[in-house]
C-alpha cells in the first residue's frame, strides 16, 4: 500500500463511524477499527522492506514552486512510529468501545479518533516538512476535539483550550524554524534536507532555526517550562489520555527531535539546550507526580517525566542514546497506554480515580491489578519488564554524561529522577489495588468485561515478552528505527540484562531502595508538600491569556467602537490619502483621448443623479425618504449602464437595487425612522471636508484615468477575443464570470452562502436567547396601519409569480449568449418569490416553501463544484468548460455549456442565500409580533413537516429505527409490549405545536 | 406600405409622448395627493403602452423580428401599475386623513387601514389553509 494512502486511510474512514453510529455503537467502532487495521496491515506489508533498511517513497506535486509537495516515505523511524500509532489506535478502539457510555456520542468520538490517527501518521511518514507542519496543526485541531469531547464538562474544555493554545503557538514557532532550515538546506524535503548537516550547523543561523524548531517540538512533548498543558488534558475521556498520552500526540515532539537528529544533534548548542530541558523535565514532573492523589494526574506526570527522559536522551547526541530513546518509546508507549486503561478501569468500575479512597482492588478486580502492576513495576524500572532495560541505558549514558566539565550533575540529577519515578510507580499499586479491601468505595468495583481488559493485557504482554527477551521482540525494530534516527551505519549492541555491576545497576538499586523508603514514609513528605507553597501553572496560563485578551479587546474598542461614521472616516481618510500619496510620486502621462460630446441625453441623466444626490444629503434625517432617493440613485445607474452599453451590469443594478431597498425597509422597521441631529458644528464642517475632497478626489481620478490610454493593455481585450472560443459564449460578461474567473465565482458563491447563513444564525441567536425578550418587548415606534396584506397585491403577485419565474428562466437560458446569467436570474426569482412573503406574509409562504433555503445554498455550491469536477474526467483542469449546440424543435439555437451547470449553482446559491438573509430579518419582526406565543413556535411554524400532524419528525411513520438510538431521543416504540429488541416506528411523543396563526 | 406604417409608429409615439406630457404636468398642477394620484397612472398605462407599441411595430416591420417581451412588459405595468397607486392611496388615506373626515365606506365595517389588525385577505389565506389540509 502507498504510503501516502495509509496516510489518507483514516481520513477517509473518519466518515464512516459518523455514519454508522445510527446503527450502533459497536458496528461505529467496528468501522473505525477496520480502517485503522487496514491502514496498519498496508504499513505492515513494508515491514520486511523497512527492517532491510530500505525507504518506501510516493511523491506527489502539490505546490512545487513553494516546495510544498505530498511526498511520503516509510524509513524505520517512520515504520516505528506509525506502528504505535496504528496499533494502539487499534487497542484504544476496542477499549473504548467498552469505556463510552451509550449517552455519550460516541461515533463523534471515533470520527475525532480516526481523523487524529490520520493525522499522526502524516506526521511520521512525511518527507516534506511542510506537509509535515500542516499534520502537525491538524493534530492539534483534532486533539483539541478529542480533548473537549465531553463539552459539558468546563474542565475538558479549558483542558483542550489549554492545549491548543500551548501546542498551536509552538506549531506557529516550529513553522518559521522550518521555514528557516528549508532556506539553508535549499530543499523542504526531509531526505534532502538531512544530507545537509553541514551547511546547516555552519549557518548563522542555526540556533535561531533549532530554538524555533524545539519550540515546536517541547510544547507538544510538554517539556518543561511547557509541561503543564499536559495534565490539565486529563479531562479527556481515558482513551483519549491513554492514546494521546502513551503513543502519539506527546510523542510527535519527540519524534521530531529524532528525525531532525542527524541533522540539528551532536552541537554543544543542542546538548545544552536539549538534553537540560529533559532532565529537568524528567525531575520535576516526577517529582510533582508521586504527590498526585489523582491516578490520572499521576500518570499524566510521570508522562512528562518519562518525555523529559527521551528528550535527554536525545540531546546527549550519541548514538547509543538515540538507541536508548528509541527503545524507551517503544517501552514507555506499552507500559503507559496499559496504565491509562487500568486507571480508566478503576474509574469505571469504582466511580473514583482518587488514590485516598481507593485501595485493595488487588482483591476485588485482581485481573486489572495484575495488569497495572506488572505496567508499573515496568515504569519504576524493575528487572525483567521491559521499562528495566531502557532506563538502565539511560542510567549508564547518564553516568558517563559531564555537564560544563562537572561529572557529577548529571547523574545525580538522573538518580534523583530515578529514584521519584520508582517512587511513584510504586504508591500507584500500593495505594491503588494493595491494602485492606474498603467498603466506602463510590461504587462495588468488578472486573470489567473482556472487551474491556484486553487492549492493557495485551499490552501488559508485550512488557513481559519484551523485558524477558528484548533482542527476540524489540531489537529488529530498535535496530531499524535507531539507524533511521541516526542517519545509517549503526551498530547496535545486543540489549543485555547483566553487564556486570555498572554504574547504572547501582542507581537502579539505590533508585529501587529509596523509592520504598519513600512510600514507608509518605505521610509526612505529603504534608510538607502541601505546604510548600508552588505556582499554579494554570493561574499563570489563565492570567496571561486573560491579559492578552483584555489587550486585544482595549485595541478592538479604541479602533472599532461600533460607530459607524468613525469607520468610514477613517477609510475614507486612508483612501484618499493613498491616492494622494501615489498620486505626488508618479507623473502624469498627457491625454490622449478626445472629450465626448454631451448628449441631451446624457445631460438629462447627469441632472437626475445630481439632484437626487443632492437630495439624499439634504433629506437624509427622514430615512425613508433617503432610501427612495437612493433607489432613484441606483435606477439611474442602471440606465447610466444601458447608455454605455453595459446591460448585464443594469440589469444586476436594477435587481440588487429593489433586493437592497427590501433588506432596508426589513432593517428600518426596527430602527428609528429619523436621523437625530447629533454631531456638533465643527464635526458637522469636518464630515463635509471629507466628503467634498473625497468627492473632488475620486471625479478627478477618474476624469484623468477616462482622459488617457492605459499604461499597460487591459485584461478586457484578451476577454473579448476569446469569449467565443474558449468559453463558448458571446456575453463576454457571463463567461468572465463562470469561466475564466469561474474560481472567484466558486468562491464567491460560496461566501455568499456562509454570509447568509451567518444571518441566519445570528437572528436565530437573537430569536432564542436572552434578547428575544426584548425584541418581544419591543413596540413600533409609529403607529401601524390596518390591512396587512391587501387583497389587490395578494391576487397582483399571485398572477405574477409564474410570469416573474418565466423571467427568470429566460434570464438564466439565454445568459451565456446575451445579458443575463445565473446571478442576475437568481436576483430575478429571489425578487419573485420576496414578493409573495410581503403579499401573503411570511407564515403562509414559509408554509408552502418545500425547500429549505439552507439546502438550496448547498445545493448551490455543490452543483457549481460538481460541474468543476466534471471537467477532471475530461482530462483538463477544474472548472474548464466544454459546450456544445442544441437545438429543439419549436425553440432557437441554444447552446449547452457545461457553464451552464455552474450557472445554474450560482443561480441556486444567490437564491437561497437572498431569501434565508431576508428571510432571518423578517423573522425578527415576526418574533416581535408573536409575542409571548410558545419559543419555538417560529420556528415551527418555518419547518413544513412540522406542521402537519401526520409527520412529526424527520422521519416518515413507518421508519424502522433502532431500540436504544430511539429510546434516547424520545422516540417510543409503537408496540411497546415485544418491543425489547425490535426496531421501533417512529413516534415522537412529544407534542407538536403545529398549528400556527 | 412603408409610409404606412411609418404613420402608424409615428402616431404611437406622438400619444404616446402626449400622455407623458399630460401625466407629468398633471403631477405637477393637481392640488392634492388623491387628485395627483390621476396623473401618473395615465402616463404609465397609455404613455408607455403606446410607446410599447410602437417599438413592437417598429421591429416587426422594418427588422423582421417580431418581439413579445413589449406585450410581457406591458403586461407588468398594467398588473403593477394600479398596485402601486392603490398603495399611494392607502398610505394617504391613513397619514393624511383622520379617521373621522373620511366619509363612512360602503358596507359594514371601517377604512381597513384604520382599523388595527384587519386583513382584507384574511379569508383568502383561511380557506387556502383548509383546502391544503382536507
Amino acid at each position: 500500500m502507498s504510503p501516502a494512502l495509509i496516510a489518507a486511510l483514516p481520513f477517509l474512514g473518519a466518515v464512516l463511524p459518523a455514519l454508522l453510529i445510527r446503527t450502533g455503537r459497536s458496528h461505529a467502532a467496528l468501522a473505525a477499527g477496520a480502517v485503522s487495521g487496514l491502514a496498519l496491515l498496508g504499513l505492515l506489508l513494508h515491514l520486511p522492506a523497512a527492517l532491510a533498511g530500505q525507504v518506501i517513497t510516493a511523491k506527489f506535486d502539490w505546490l512545487p514552486w513553494l516546495g510544498l509537495n505530498a511526498n511520503f516515505m516509510i524509513d524505520g523511524l517512520g515504520m516505528l512510529f506509525a506502528t504505535l500509532i496504528l496499533g494502539i489506535g487499534l487497542l484504544i478502539i476496542l477499549y473504548a468501545r467498552f469505556y463510552l457510555s451509550n449517552q455519550d456520542p460516541v461515533g463523534q468520538f471515533y470520527t475525532y479518533l480516526l481523523l487524529f490517527q490520520g493525522a499522526m501518521v502524516g506526521i511520521v511518514l512525511s518527507d516534506n516538512i511542510l506537509l509535515l507542519l500542516i499534520f502537525w496543526e491538524l493534530t492539534s485541531l483534532s486533539s483539541f476535539l478529542l480533548i473537549g469531547y465531553w463539552k459539558h464538562l468546563p474542565e475538558g474544555r479549558q483542558g483542550a483550550r489549554m492545549a491548543l493554545t500551548v501546542t498551536g503557538l509552538g506549531g506557529l514557532s516550529m513553522i518559521a524554524g522550518m521555514l528557516i532550515l528549508g532556506n539553508i538546506a535549499g530543499s523542504y524535503d526531509i531526505s534532502q534536507i538531512l544530507l545537509a548537516k553541514e551547511a546547516i550547523q555552519s549557518s548563522d543561523l542555526y540556533l535561531p532555526a533549532l530554538i524555533l524548531i524545539l519550540g515546536g517540538a517541547f510544547t507538544k512533548s510538554a517539556q518543561f517550562p511547557f509541561h503543564f498543558w499536559l495534565p490539565h488534558a486529563m479531562a479527556a475521556p481515558t482513551p483519549v489520555s491513554a492514546y494521546l498520552h502513551s503513543a502519539t500526540m506527546v510523542k510527535a515532539g519527540l519524534f521530531l527531535m529524532a528525525r531532525l537528529w542527524p541533522v540539528l544533534a551532536g552541537t554543544p548548542e543542542w546538548f545544552y539546550i536539549v538534553a537540560t530541558t529533559g532532565l529537568i523535565t524528567m525531575l520535576i514532573a516526577a517529582k510533582i507526580a508521586i504527590f498526585k492523589d489523582d491516578l490520572k494526574a499521576l500518570l499524566a506526570f510521570s508522562t512528562v517525566s518519562h518525555l523529559g527522559l527521551v528528550t535527554f536522551l536525545l540531546g546527549l547526541g550519541t548514538k547509543v542514546g538515540a538507541v536508548a530513546a528509541v527503545f524507551h518509546i517503544i517501552n514507555h508507549a506499552s507500559f503507559k497506554a496499559a496504565l491509562f486503561m487500568s486507571a480508566g478501569i478503576v474509574d469505571h468500575e469504582a466511580h473514583t480515580r482518587d488514590l485516598k479512597r481507593l485501595g485493595g482492588l488487588r482483591h476485588l478486580m485482581p485481573i486489572t491489578a495484575t495488569i497495572a502492576t506488572i505496567a508499573a513495576l515496568s515504569m519504576a524500572g524493575i528487572p525483567l519488564f521491559n521499562g528495566f532495560l531502557s532506563k538502565e541505558m539511560m542510567l549508564e549514558e547518564a553516568a558517563h554524561t559531564a555537564w560544563l566539565g562537572s561529572p557529577y550533575v548529571v547523574p545525580v540529577l538522573a538518580a534523583i529522577a530515578a529514584l521519584f519515578s520508582a517512587t511513584y510507580s510504586f504508591r500507584f499499586i500500593a495505594h491503588g489495588f494493595f491494602g485492606p479491601v474498603r467498603d466506602d468505595y463510590p461504587h462495588k468495583p468488578h472486573d470489567p468485561p473482556f472487551g474491556m481488559w484486553a487492549s492493557p493485557a495485551f499490552l501488559a504482554t508485550l512488557v513481559v515478552l519484551i523485558g524477558v527477551m528484548p533482542i527476540t521482540f524489540a531489537g529488529p525494530f530498535v535496530q531499524m528505527a535507531a539507524n533511521a534516527v541516526v542517519g545509517g551505519d549503526l551498530h547496535m549492541h545486543p540489549i543485555k540484562h547483566w553487564h556486570g555491576v555498572t554504574p547504572a545497576l547501582i542507581i537502579s538499586g539505590i533508585a529501587v531502595v529509596g523509592g520504598l523508603i519513600l512510600l514507608a514514609s509518605f505521610k509526612p513528605l505529603k504534608a510538607a508538600w502541601e505546604a510548600t507553597p508552588r505556582p499554579e501553572a494554570k493561574a499563570i496560563f489563565d492570567w496571561i491569556v486573560g491579559a492578552c485578551g483584555a489587550a486585544a479587546d482595549w485595541i478592538t474598542a479604541t479602533l472599532h467602537n461600533g460607530s459607524m461614521a468613525r469607520y468610514l472616516t477613517l477609510f475614507t481618510i486612508g483612501s484618499v490619502a493613498a491616492g494622494f500619496w501615489a498620486f505626488s510620486g508618479g507623473g502624469l502621462g498627457p491625454e490622449t483621448r478626445e472629450m465626448l460630446p454631451i448628449t441631451p441625453v446624457a445631460l438629462v441623466g447627469w441632472v437626475m443623479l445630481v439632484t437626487a444626490s443632492a437630495s439624499v444629503v439634504a433629506f437624509h434625517h427622514n430615512r425613508i425618504l433617503a432610501l427612495v432617493l437612493i433607489g432613484i440613485v441606483g435606477l439611474i445607474v442602471s440606465i447610466c449602464f444601458i447608455y454605455l452599453s453595459a446591460p448585464d451590469l443594469a440589469l444586476t443594478q436594477i435587481s440588487v437595487e429593489v433586493v437592497t431597498a427590501v433588506l432596508m425597509l426589513l432593517a428600518l422597521n426596527f430602527l428609528p425612522k429619523r436621523t437625530k441631529r447629533g454631531a456638533g458644528p465643527l464635526k458637522h464642517v469636518w464630515h463635509i471636508a471629507i466628503a467634498v475632497v473625497t468627492g473632488l478626489g475620486t471625479g478627478g481620478l477618474i476624469y484623468t484615468l477616462m482622459m488617457r490610454d492605459f499604461a499597460f493593455e487591459t485584461m478586457s481585450k484578451y476577454h473579448l477575443v476569446n469569449s467565443h472560443t474558449l468559453g463558448g459564449g458571446d456575453n463576454v460578461v457571463n463567461v468572465i464570470l463562470v469561466d475564466f474567473r469561474g474560481y472567484d465565482t466558486y468562491g464567491e458563491v460560496t461566501v455568499l452562502g456562509i454570509a447568509a447563513l451567518v444571518i441566519f444564525a445570528l437572528t436565530e441567536a437573537l430569536l432564542n436567547g436572552a434578547s428575544s425578550k426584548k425584541l418581544i418587548a419591543w413596540r413600533p415606534d409609529v403607529p401601524r396601519a390596518g390591512d396587512k396584506h391587501p387583497i389587490m397585491l395578494l391576487v397582483g403577485t399571485r398572477v405574477m409569480m409564474p410570469i416573474a419565474l418565466l423571467v427568470g428562466v429566460f434570464i438564466f437560458l439565454r445568459g451565456h449568449n446575451l445579458p443575463g446569467g445565473g446571478f442576475i436570474a437568481g436576483l430575478v426569482v429571489s425578487i419573485a418569490l420576496v414578493m409573495q412573503y410581503m403579499a401573503s406574509g411570511f407564515a403562509w409562504t414559509q408554509a408552502r416553501q418545500k425547500v429549505y433555503y439552507h439546502v438550496l445554498i448547498g445545493l448551490g455550491v455543490l452543483a457549481a463544484g460538481i460541474t468543476g469536477i466534471g471537467a477532471w474526467f475530461n482530462g483538463v483542469p477544474f472548472l474548464t468548460s466544454d459546450y456544445g449546440y442544441v437545438k429543439l424543435p419549436g425553440l432557437e439555437k441554444f447552446e449547452l455549456a457545461t457553464a451552464a451547470g455552474f450557472d445554474l449553482g450560482v443561480f441556486l446559491g444567490v437564491v437561497g442565500s437572498v431569501l434565508l438573509a431576508l428571510g432571518g430579518l423578517s423573522r425578527l419582526a415576526r418574533r416581535a409580533a408573536v409575542g409571548a406565543e410558545p419559543v419555538h413556535a417560529h420556528i415551527i411554524a418555518e419547518k413544513p413537516e412540522a406542521r402537519s400532524p401526520e409527520q412529526p419528525g424527520a422521519f416518515p411513520p413507518e421508519t424502522l429505527l433502532p431500540q436504544r438510538w430511539a429510546q434516547a431521543r424520545g422516540y417510543t416504540s409503537a408496540r411497546q409490549d415485544d418491543a425489547d429488541t425490535k426496531p421501533v416506528k417512529a413516534k415522537k411523543t412529544k407534542p407538536t405545536e403545529a398549528e400556527e396563526q | 406600405m412603408e409610409l404606412f406604417w411609418e404613420i402608424v409608429i409615428s402616431a404611437l409615439l406622438v400619444i404616446g409622448g402626449f400622455f407623458g406630457l399630460v401625466g407629468s404636468f398633471g403631477l405637477v398642477k393637481l392640488p392634492d395627493p388623491m387628485t395627483r394620484l390621476h396623473a401618473p397612472t395615465k402616463a404609465a398605462t397609455l404613455g408607455v403602452g403606446a410607446t410599447l407599441i410602437a417599438s413592437m411595430v417598429w421591429f416587426g416591420v422594418y427588422k423582421d423580428d417580431l418581439t413579445l417581451h413589449e406585450l410581457m412588459i406591458t403586461i407588468f405595468i398594467f398588473l403593477t401599475a394600479p398596485i402601486s397607486a392603490h398603495f399611494i392611496a392607502k398610505a394617504n388615506i391613513f397619514r393624511d386623513w383622520k379617521q373621522d373626515q373620511l366619509p363612512p365606506p360602503a358596507g359594514n365595517g371601517n377604512w381597513a387601514v384604520h382599523e388595527v389588525e384587519s386583513d382584507t385577505s384574511a379569508e383568502e389565506l383561511q380557506e387556502a389553509e383548509v383546502s391544503q389540509k382536507s
